[in-house]
Protein backbone atom coordinates (compact mmCIF):
# COMPACT_ATOMS: atom_id res chain seq x y z
CA UNK A 1 0.00 0.00 0.00
CA UNK A 2 2.91 2.32 0.67
CA UNK A 3 3.93 1.95 -2.95
CA UNK A 4 0.43 2.82 -4.04
CA UNK A 5 0.57 5.83 -1.81
CA UNK A 6 3.84 6.86 -3.40
CA UNK A 7 2.08 6.99 -6.75
CA UNK A 8 2.46 3.43 -8.01
CA UNK A 9 -1.27 3.09 -8.58
CA UNK A 10 -0.90 -0.16 -10.51
CA UNK A 11 0.05 -1.89 -7.30
CA UNK A 12 -3.57 -1.54 -6.31
CA UNK A 13 -4.27 -4.52 -8.54
CA UNK A 14 -2.19 -6.69 -6.24
CA UNK A 15 -4.10 -5.56 -3.20
CA UNK A 16 -7.35 -6.15 -4.99
CA UNK A 17 -6.39 -9.73 -5.82
CA UNK A 18 -5.33 -10.40 -2.28
CA UNK A 19 -8.18 -8.83 -0.37
CA UNK A 20 -11.31 -8.48 -2.45
CA UNK A 21 -12.80 -11.82 -1.37
CA UNK A 22 -12.40 -11.06 2.30
CA UNK A 23 -13.81 -7.63 1.80
CA UNK A 24 -16.71 -8.99 -0.18
CA UNK A 25 -17.35 -11.54 2.57
CA UNK A 26 -17.42 -8.84 5.21
CA UNK A 27 -19.84 -6.69 3.25
CA UNK A 28 -21.96 -9.67 2.33
CA UNK A 29 -22.37 -10.70 5.94
CA UNK A 30 -23.15 -7.18 6.95
CA UNK A 31 -25.71 -6.58 4.20
CA UNK A 32 -26.87 -10.01 3.17
CA UNK A 33 -26.94 -8.97 -0.47
CA UNK A 34 -24.35 -10.10 -2.98
CA UNK A 35 -25.01 -7.53 -5.70
CA UNK A 36 -24.87 -4.54 -3.37
CA UNK A 37 -21.78 -5.95 -1.68
CA UNK A 38 -20.00 -6.07 -5.02
CA UNK A 39 -20.81 -2.45 -5.67
CA UNK A 40 -19.49 -1.53 -2.27
CA UNK A 41 -16.26 -3.51 -2.77
CA UNK A 42 -15.72 -1.30 -5.79
CA UNK A 43 -16.43 1.81 -3.74
CA UNK A 44 -13.99 0.77 -1.02
CA UNK A 45 -11.19 0.26 -3.53
CA UNK A 46 -11.97 3.58 -5.14
CA UNK A 47 -11.71 5.29 -1.78
CA UNK A 48 -8.40 3.58 -1.15
CA UNK A 49 -7.06 5.24 -4.27
CA UNK A 50 -8.59 8.57 -3.52
CA UNK A 51 -7.60 8.71 0.11
CA UNK A 52 -4.33 6.86 -0.18
CA UNK A 53 -2.50 9.78 1.40
CA UNK A 54 -4.31 9.04 4.67
CA UNK A 55 -2.71 5.62 4.88
CA UNK A 56 0.14 5.53 7.34
CA UNK A 57 2.83 2.92 7.41
CA UNK A 58 2.39 2.10 11.08
CA UNK A 59 -1.19 0.88 10.64
CA UNK A 60 -1.81 -2.50 9.10
CA UNK A 61 -3.39 -2.45 5.67
CA UNK A 62 -6.25 -4.78 6.68
CA UNK A 63 -7.22 -2.52 9.53
CA UNK A 64 -7.29 0.48 7.26
CA UNK A 65 -9.32 -1.43 4.67
CA UNK A 66 -12.02 -2.41 7.16
CA UNK A 67 -12.03 1.10 8.48
CA UNK A 68 -12.85 2.42 5.00
CA UNK A 69 -15.30 -0.42 4.42
CA UNK A 70 -17.23 0.51 7.55
CA UNK A 71 -17.51 4.09 6.38
CA UNK A 72 -18.71 3.00 2.96
CA UNK A 73 -21.21 0.70 4.63
CA UNK A 74 -22.48 3.44 6.91
CA UNK A 75 -22.93 5.77 3.91
CA UNK A 76 -24.76 3.07 2.02
CA UNK A 77 -27.12 2.32 4.90
CA UNK A 78 -27.82 6.00 5.41
CA UNK A 79 -28.71 6.34 1.75
CA UNK A 80 -30.92 3.25 1.58
CA UNK A 81 -32.62 3.39 4.90
CA UNK A 82 -35.93 2.20 3.50
CA UNK A 83 -34.84 -0.74 1.43
CA UNK A 84 -34.94 -4.19 2.97
CA UNK A 85 -31.84 -5.90 4.23
CA UNK A 86 -30.94 -9.52 4.33
CA UNK A 87 -33.33 -10.47 1.61
CA UNK A 88 -30.97 -13.13 0.24
CA UNK A 89 -30.33 -14.66 3.63
CA UNK A 90 -33.99 -14.91 4.50
CA UNK A 91 -34.81 -16.56 1.18
CA UNK A 92 -31.92 -18.89 1.56
CA UNK A 93 -32.88 -19.87 5.09
CA UNK A 94 -36.49 -20.43 4.19
CA UNK A 95 -35.70 -22.64 1.24
CA UNK A 96 -33.47 -24.94 3.22
CA UNK A 97 -35.23 -24.62 6.55
CA UNK A 98 -38.41 -26.05 5.02
CA UNK A 99 -36.95 -29.49 4.46
CA UNK A 100 -37.55 -32.36 6.92
CA UNK A 101 -35.02 -34.86 5.63
CA UNK A 102 -33.10 -36.69 8.29
CA UNK A 103 -30.06 -36.89 6.09
CA UNK A 104 -27.04 -35.84 8.12
CA UNK A 105 -25.48 -33.50 5.60
CA UNK A 106 -28.79 -31.82 5.11
CA UNK A 107 -29.21 -31.45 8.81
CA UNK A 108 -25.83 -29.80 8.95
CA UNK A 109 -26.82 -27.55 6.12
CA UNK A 110 -29.93 -26.63 8.02
CA UNK A 111 -27.92 -25.78 11.09
CA UNK A 112 -25.74 -23.51 9.08
CA UNK A 113 -28.73 -21.86 7.48
CA UNK A 114 -30.33 -21.34 10.85
CA UNK A 115 -27.19 -19.78 12.17
CA UNK A 116 -26.92 -17.60 9.15
CA UNK A 117 -30.43 -16.46 9.83
CA UNK A 118 -29.61 -15.91 13.49
CA UNK A 119 -26.62 -13.83 12.45
CA UNK A 120 -28.84 -11.58 10.41
CA UNK A 121 -30.97 -10.97 13.48
CA UNK A 122 -28.06 -9.68 15.50
CA UNK A 123 -27.67 -5.97 15.94
CA UNK A 124 -25.31 -4.54 13.33
CA UNK A 125 -22.85 -3.65 16.05
CA UNK A 126 -22.62 -7.19 17.39
CA UNK A 127 -22.69 -8.78 13.96
CA UNK A 128 -19.78 -6.63 12.93
CA UNK A 129 -17.41 -7.78 15.68
CA UNK A 130 -18.36 -11.40 15.12
CA UNK A 131 -17.71 -11.17 11.40
CA UNK A 132 -14.43 -9.45 11.93
CA UNK A 133 -13.21 -11.96 14.46
CA UNK A 134 -14.69 -15.18 13.04
CA UNK A 135 -14.73 -14.67 9.29
CA UNK A 136 -12.02 -12.14 8.77
CA UNK A 137 -9.88 -13.66 11.51
CA UNK A 138 -8.79 -10.38 12.94
CA UNK A 139 -7.26 -10.30 16.39
CA UNK A 140 -8.99 -8.27 19.10
CA UNK A 141 -6.25 -5.68 18.84
CA UNK A 142 -6.81 -5.24 15.12
CA UNK A 143 -10.56 -5.02 15.54
CA UNK A 144 -10.01 -2.41 18.21
CA UNK A 145 -8.04 -0.34 15.72
CA UNK A 146 -10.73 -0.71 13.06
CA UNK A 147 -13.41 0.42 15.48
CA UNK A 148 -11.31 3.02 17.25
CA UNK A 149 -11.79 1.44 20.62
CA UNK A 150 -9.83 -0.61 23.15
CA UNK A 151 -8.98 -4.27 23.03
CA UNK A 152 -10.89 -4.86 26.26
CA UNK A 153 -14.03 -3.30 24.84
CA UNK A 154 -13.79 -5.47 21.74
CA UNK A 155 -13.42 -8.59 23.84
CA UNK A 156 -16.50 -7.74 25.85
CA UNK A 157 -18.47 -7.00 22.71
CA UNK A 158 -17.48 -10.27 21.02
CA UNK A 159 -18.57 -12.23 24.09
CA UNK A 160 -21.85 -10.42 24.26
CA UNK A 161 -22.43 -10.94 20.55
CA UNK A 162 -21.63 -14.61 20.83
CA UNK A 163 -24.12 -15.06 23.67
CA UNK A 164 -26.79 -13.17 21.80
CA UNK A 165 -26.19 -15.27 18.71
CA UNK A 166 -26.40 -18.46 20.73
CA UNK A 167 -29.72 -17.39 22.23
CA UNK A 168 -31.21 -16.45 18.86
CA UNK A 169 -29.90 -19.65 17.32
CA UNK A 170 -31.46 -21.85 19.98
CA UNK A 171 -34.72 -19.95 19.74
CA UNK A 172 -34.96 -20.45 15.96
CA UNK A 173 -33.96 -24.09 16.18
CA UNK A 174 -36.61 -24.98 18.71
CA UNK B 1 -5.61 -21.24 41.93
CA UNK B 2 -8.87 -22.41 40.50
CA UNK B 3 -11.24 -20.08 38.65
CA UNK B 4 -14.97 -19.95 39.23
CA UNK B 5 -17.62 -20.61 36.57
CA UNK B 6 -18.17 -16.96 35.77
CA UNK B 7 -14.50 -16.35 35.11
CA UNK B 8 -14.19 -19.54 33.11
CA UNK B 9 -17.17 -18.78 30.90
CA UNK B 10 -15.72 -15.40 30.07
CA UNK B 11 -12.65 -17.13 28.72
CA UNK B 12 -14.43 -19.95 26.90
CA UNK B 13 -14.64 -18.18 23.56
CA UNK B 14 -10.99 -17.25 23.60
CA UNK B 15 -10.26 -20.78 24.66
CA UNK B 16 -12.10 -21.99 21.59
CA UNK B 17 -10.40 -19.65 19.22
CA UNK B 18 -7.07 -20.35 20.90
CA UNK B 19 -6.46 -16.72 21.73
CA UNK B 20 -5.59 -17.40 25.34
CA UNK B 21 -2.06 -17.33 26.64
CA UNK B 22 -0.81 -20.80 27.60
CA UNK B 23 -1.11 -20.18 31.31
CA UNK B 24 -4.76 -19.14 31.04
CA UNK B 25 -5.43 -22.08 28.76
CA UNK B 26 -4.37 -24.55 31.46
CA UNK B 27 -6.42 -22.76 34.07
CA UNK B 28 -9.56 -22.99 31.93
CA UNK B 29 -8.85 -26.67 31.26
CA UNK B 30 -8.43 -27.30 34.97
CA UNK B 31 -11.79 -25.75 35.65
CA UNK B 32 -13.52 -27.59 32.82
CA UNK B 33 -12.20 -30.91 34.08
CA UNK B 34 -14.46 -30.82 37.11
CA UNK B 35 -17.34 -28.56 36.03
CA UNK B 36 -20.08 -30.20 33.97
CA UNK B 37 -22.00 -26.94 33.58
CA UNK B 38 -19.14 -25.19 31.90
CA UNK B 39 -18.46 -28.20 29.71
CA UNK B 40 -21.99 -27.97 28.45
CA UNK B 41 -21.61 -24.28 27.89
CA UNK B 42 -18.42 -24.88 25.97
CA UNK B 43 -20.15 -27.50 23.86
CA UNK B 44 -22.95 -25.09 22.90
CA UNK B 45 -20.51 -22.34 22.20
CA UNK B 46 -18.36 -24.63 20.11
CA UNK B 47 -21.31 -25.66 18.02
CA UNK B 48 -22.27 -22.09 17.29
CA UNK B 49 -18.68 -21.03 16.69
CA UNK B 50 -17.95 -23.84 14.29
CA UNK B 51 -21.25 -23.55 12.50
CA UNK B 52 -20.58 -19.87 12.17
CA UNK B 53 -17.33 -20.74 10.48
CA UNK B 54 -19.25 -22.88 8.02
CA UNK B 55 -21.65 -20.14 6.98
CA UNK B 56 -21.01 -19.88 3.28
CA UNK B 57 -19.94 -16.74 1.55
CA UNK B 58 -20.87 -16.68 -2.10
CA UNK B 59 -18.13 -15.98 -4.57
CA UNK B 60 -18.22 -12.49 -5.98
CA UNK B 61 -19.47 -12.54 -9.53
CA UNK B 62 -17.38 -12.49 -12.67
CA UNK B 63 -18.08 -8.80 -13.11
CA UNK B 64 -16.22 -7.63 -10.06
CA UNK B 65 -12.69 -8.03 -11.38
CA UNK B 66 -13.15 -6.31 -14.76
CA UNK B 67 -15.14 -3.60 -13.03
CA UNK B 68 -12.27 -2.99 -10.64
CA UNK B 69 -9.64 -2.80 -13.36
CA UNK B 70 -11.66 -0.44 -15.50
CA UNK B 71 -12.18 1.73 -12.43
CA UNK B 72 -8.43 1.69 -11.82
CA UNK B 73 -7.70 2.64 -15.41
CA UNK B 74 -10.25 5.43 -15.31
CA UNK B 75 -8.75 6.68 -12.09
CA UNK B 76 -5.27 6.73 -13.58
CA UNK B 77 -6.47 8.73 -16.55
CA UNK B 78 -8.22 11.17 -14.29
CA UNK B 79 -5.06 11.47 -12.24
CA UNK B 80 -2.93 12.07 -15.31
CA UNK B 81 -5.32 14.77 -16.47
CA UNK B 82 -4.67 16.77 -13.34
CA UNK B 83 -1.13 16.03 -12.24
CA UNK B 84 -1.27 18.75 -9.64
CA UNK B 85 -3.50 16.57 -7.51
CA UNK B 86 -1.27 15.53 -4.68
CA UNK B 87 -0.75 16.43 -1.11
CA UNK B 88 2.10 18.77 -1.95
CA UNK B 89 0.06 20.32 -4.73
CA UNK B 90 -2.76 21.12 -2.37
CA UNK B 91 -0.31 22.44 0.17
CA UNK B 92 1.28 24.73 -2.38
CA UNK B 93 -2.09 26.03 -3.41
CA UNK B 94 -2.96 26.72 0.18
CA UNK B 95 0.31 28.52 0.69
CA UNK B 96 -0.28 30.64 -2.35
CA UNK B 97 -3.56 31.61 -0.77
CA UNK B 98 -2.31 32.21 2.71
CA UNK B 99 0.98 33.88 1.98
CA UNK B 100 0.69 37.54 0.85
CA UNK B 101 0.03 37.63 -2.87
CA UNK B 102 -3.58 37.61 -3.89
CA UNK B 103 -5.18 37.86 -0.47
CA UNK B 104 -3.18 40.93 0.44
CA UNK B 105 -3.77 42.55 -2.88
CA UNK B 106 -7.46 41.96 -2.45
CA UNK B 107 -7.40 43.54 1.00
CA UNK B 108 -5.47 46.48 -0.38
CA UNK B 109 -7.96 46.95 -3.19
CA UNK B 110 -10.91 46.75 -0.84
CA UNK B 111 -9.27 49.20 1.54
CA UNK B 112 -8.75 51.71 -1.24
CA UNK B 113 -12.32 51.27 -2.40
CA UNK B 114 -13.71 51.92 1.06
CA UNK B 115 -11.56 54.99 1.45
CA UNK B 116 -12.65 56.26 -1.94
CA UNK B 117 -16.27 55.81 -0.99
CA UNK B 118 -15.80 57.56 2.32
CA UNK B 119 -13.98 60.44 0.67
CA UNK B 120 -16.61 60.72 -2.04
CA UNK B 121 -19.39 60.69 0.50
CA UNK B 122 -17.68 63.39 2.49
CA UNK B 123 -17.14 65.64 -0.46
CA UNK B 124 -20.68 65.23 -1.72
CA UNK B 125 -22.60 65.42 1.49
CA UNK B 126 -21.31 68.74 2.76
CA UNK B 127 -20.74 71.03 -0.15
CA UNK B 128 -22.82 73.86 1.35
CA UNK B 129 -21.13 74.02 4.69
CA UNK B 130 -18.57 76.78 4.91
CA UNK B 131 -16.56 75.67 7.88
CA UNK B 132 -16.03 72.07 6.74
CA UNK B 133 -13.71 73.24 3.96
CA UNK B 134 -10.73 72.93 6.23
CA UNK B 135 -12.24 69.87 7.87
CA UNK B 136 -12.49 68.29 4.45
CA UNK B 137 -8.90 68.97 3.80
CA UNK B 138 -7.94 67.49 7.10
CA UNK B 139 -10.01 64.45 6.37
CA UNK B 140 -8.39 64.08 2.98
CA UNK B 141 -4.96 64.46 4.46
CA UNK B 142 -5.78 61.75 6.96
CA UNK B 143 -7.05 59.48 4.22
CA UNK B 144 -4.01 60.12 2.09
CA UNK B 145 -1.71 59.22 4.90
CA UNK B 146 -3.70 56.06 5.52
CA UNK B 147 -3.38 55.03 1.90
CA UNK B 148 0.30 55.71 2.21
CA UNK B 149 0.53 53.45 5.23
CA UNK B 150 -1.32 50.69 3.45
CA UNK B 151 1.08 50.89 0.54
CA UNK B 152 3.98 50.57 2.92
CA UNK B 153 2.43 47.51 4.52
CA UNK B 154 1.81 46.01 1.09
CA UNK B 155 5.36 46.65 0.05
CA UNK B 156 6.81 45.14 3.18
CA UNK B 157 4.70 41.98 2.84
CA UNK B 158 5.11 41.46 -0.87
CA UNK B 159 8.85 41.95 -0.86
CA UNK B 160 9.17 38.63 0.99
CA UNK B 161 7.13 36.80 -1.63
CA UNK B 162 8.73 33.76 -3.27
CA UNK B 163 7.62 34.94 -6.70
CA UNK B 164 9.94 37.43 -8.39
CA UNK B 165 6.98 39.07 -10.13
CA UNK B 166 5.41 39.85 -6.77
CA UNK B 167 8.67 41.27 -5.45
CA UNK B 168 8.97 43.50 -8.52
CA UNK B 169 5.47 44.71 -7.84
CA UNK B 170 6.43 45.44 -4.25
CA UNK B 171 9.39 47.50 -5.35
CA UNK B 172 7.20 49.44 -7.75
CA UNK B 173 5.05 50.61 -4.86
CA UNK B 174 7.91 52.82 -3.68
CA UNK B 175 7.23 55.10 -6.63
CA UNK B 176 3.83 55.85 -5.13
CA UNK B 177 5.22 56.61 -1.72
CA UNK B 178 5.98 60.23 -1.02
CA UNK B 179 8.65 59.39 1.49
CA UNK B 180 9.96 56.15 2.82
CA UNK B 181 10.31 55.32 6.47
CA UNK B 182 13.21 53.40 7.89
CA UNK B 183 11.50 50.05 7.64
CA UNK B 184 10.84 50.48 3.94
CA UNK B 185 14.39 51.64 3.29
CA UNK B 186 15.78 48.70 5.23
CA UNK B 187 13.61 46.28 3.30
CA UNK B 188 14.69 47.76 -0.04
CA UNK B 189 18.37 47.76 0.85
CA UNK B 190 18.13 44.18 2.03
CA UNK B 191 16.48 43.24 -1.26
CA UNK B 192 19.19 45.05 -3.19
CA UNK B 193 21.86 43.10 -1.36
CA UNK B 194 20.30 39.69 -1.09
CA UNK B 195 17.61 39.11 -3.69
CA UNK B 196 18.52 36.26 -5.99
CA UNK B 197 16.85 37.77 -9.05
CA UNK B 198 18.82 40.34 -11.04
CA UNK B 199 15.69 42.07 -12.32
CA UNK B 200 14.39 42.58 -8.83
CA UNK B 201 17.75 43.97 -7.71
CA UNK B 202 17.87 46.38 -10.65
CA UNK B 203 14.35 47.60 -9.99
CA UNK B 204 15.20 48.05 -6.33
CA UNK B 205 18.26 50.06 -7.21
CA UNK B 206 16.17 52.32 -9.40
CA UNK B 207 13.67 52.81 -6.61
CA UNK B 208 16.39 53.57 -4.11
CA UNK B 209 18.07 56.05 -6.42
CA UNK B 210 14.90 58.13 -6.29
CA UNK B 211 15.10 58.16 -2.53
CA UNK B 212 18.77 59.12 -2.54
CA UNK B 213 18.10 62.50 -0.94
CA UNK B 214 17.84 60.58 2.31
CA UNK B 215 21.29 60.22 3.88
CA UNK B 216 20.72 56.66 5.05
CA UNK B 217 19.74 55.60 1.53
CA UNK B 218 22.93 57.09 0.11
CA UNK B 219 25.02 55.34 2.69
CA UNK B 220 23.21 52.07 2.04
CA UNK B 221 23.88 52.35 -1.66
CA UNK B 222 27.58 52.96 -1.10
CA UNK B 223 27.74 49.93 1.14
CA UNK B 224 25.83 47.84 -1.36
CA UNK B 225 28.66 48.15 -3.87
CA UNK B 226 30.73 45.41 -2.31
CA UNK B 227 27.80 42.99 -2.15
CA UNK B 228 27.03 42.87 -5.85
CA UNK B 229 28.25 40.09 -8.04
CA UNK B 230 26.09 40.66 -11.09
CA UNK B 231 27.80 42.83 -13.75
CA UNK B 232 24.46 44.42 -14.61
CA UNK B 233 23.87 45.61 -11.08
CA UNK B 234 27.50 46.66 -10.63
CA UNK B 235 27.33 48.88 -13.69
CA UNK B 236 23.97 50.34 -12.74
CA UNK B 237 25.18 51.05 -9.24
CA UNK B 238 28.29 52.79 -10.59
CA UNK B 239 26.01 54.96 -12.75
CA UNK B 240 23.97 55.91 -9.73
CA UNK B 241 27.09 56.84 -7.82
CA UNK B 242 28.17 59.16 -10.61
CA UNK B 243 24.73 60.71 -10.80
CA UNK B 244 24.74 61.33 -7.07
CA UNK B 245 28.36 62.47 -7.14
CA UNK B 246 28.83 60.33 -4.11
CA UNK B 247 32.49 60.61 -3.22
CA UNK B 248 32.27 58.00 -0.50
CA UNK B 249 31.84 55.45 -3.24
CA UNK B 250 35.37 55.97 -4.59
CA UNK B 251 36.94 53.56 -2.12
CA UNK B 252 34.52 50.67 -2.64
CA UNK B 253 34.65 51.21 -6.40
CA UNK B 254 38.44 50.99 -6.39
CA UNK B 255 38.21 47.81 -4.33
CA UNK B 256 35.72 46.42 -6.79
CA UNK B 257 38.13 47.23 -9.59
CA UNK B 258 40.80 45.06 -7.98
CA UNK B 259 38.50 42.10 -7.68
CA UNK B 260 39.75 39.14 -9.66
CA UNK B 261 37.49 37.96 -12.44
CA UNK B 262 35.70 41.28 -12.80
CA UNK B 263 33.81 41.60 -16.03
CA UNK B 264 35.75 43.64 -18.61
CA UNK B 265 32.87 45.87 -19.55
CA UNK B 266 32.17 46.57 -15.90
CA UNK B 267 35.84 47.30 -15.35
CA UNK B 268 35.96 50.00 -17.99
CA UNK B 269 32.64 51.30 -16.76
CA UNK B 270 33.96 51.68 -13.21
CA UNK B 271 37.16 53.30 -14.43
CA UNK B 272 35.08 55.85 -16.30
CA UNK B 273 32.90 56.38 -13.23
CA UNK B 274 35.94 56.93 -11.04
CA UNK B 275 37.26 59.49 -13.48
CA UNK B 276 33.93 61.29 -13.40
CA UNK B 277 33.81 61.26 -9.65
CA UNK B 278 37.33 62.64 -9.21
CA UNK B 279 36.68 65.36 -11.80
CA UNK B 280 33.57 66.35 -9.97
CA UNK B 281 31.80 66.52 -13.26
CA UNK B 282 28.05 66.09 -13.20
CA UNK B 283 27.13 62.80 -14.59
CA UNK B 284 26.36 62.45 -18.21
CA UNK B 285 24.00 59.70 -19.08
CA UNK B 286 26.06 57.06 -20.75
CA UNK B 287 25.47 57.13 -24.46
CA UNK B 288 27.84 54.35 -25.36
CA UNK B 289 26.91 50.77 -24.93
CA UNK B 290 29.34 49.87 -22.17
CA UNK B 291 28.37 46.27 -21.93
CA UNK B 292 26.64 43.70 -23.95
CA UNK B 293 24.04 41.73 -22.14
CA UNK B 294 24.35 38.47 -23.90
CA UNK B 295 28.05 38.23 -23.16
CA UNK B 296 27.83 37.58 -19.51
CA UNK B 297 24.35 37.85 -18.05
CA UNK B 298 24.29 35.13 -15.48
CA UNK B 299 20.50 35.02 -15.48
CA UNK B 300 18.06 35.87 -18.25
CA UNK B 301 17.26 39.55 -18.11
CA UNK B 302 13.59 39.02 -18.74
CA UNK B 303 11.83 42.34 -18.14
CA UNK B 304 8.65 40.55 -17.03
CA UNK B 305 10.60 39.05 -14.20
CA UNK B 306 10.70 35.31 -14.38
CA UNK B 307 9.41 33.67 -11.26
CA UNK B 308 12.30 32.09 -9.41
Amino acid sequence: MLRVKAGDVDRMGLLFERYHRKLFGFLYHMLGRADTSEDLVQTVFYRMLKYRHTYTADGEFRTWMYHLARNVLADHIKKNRHSTHHADVADFAEKIGGGTQADESLQREQEVATLHQALSHLSAENREVLILSRFQELKYGEIARVLNTTEGAVKVRVHRAMNELKTIYLRIEN
Amino acid sequence: MDMNCEQAQQELLDYLSKELPAEEQTRVEAHLAHCAGCQEELQALRQVWHTLGAVPVPEPSENLRPAFYSMLAAYKEEEAAKPTFSLTGIWEKMQAWLVPGSALRLAYGLGLLVMGLVAGYWLNSSPKAVAPATADQQQLAALTSQVEQMRQVMLLSLIENPSATERLRAVSYTKELSGANDRVVDALLSTLNHDENVNVRLATLEALAQLAHEPNVRLGLVKALKNQDSPLVQSALADVMVQLQERRSVQPLRRLLNQPGLNKAVKSKIEESLKNLSNGRPAAPSTTEPYHETDYTPQPADPAGTAV
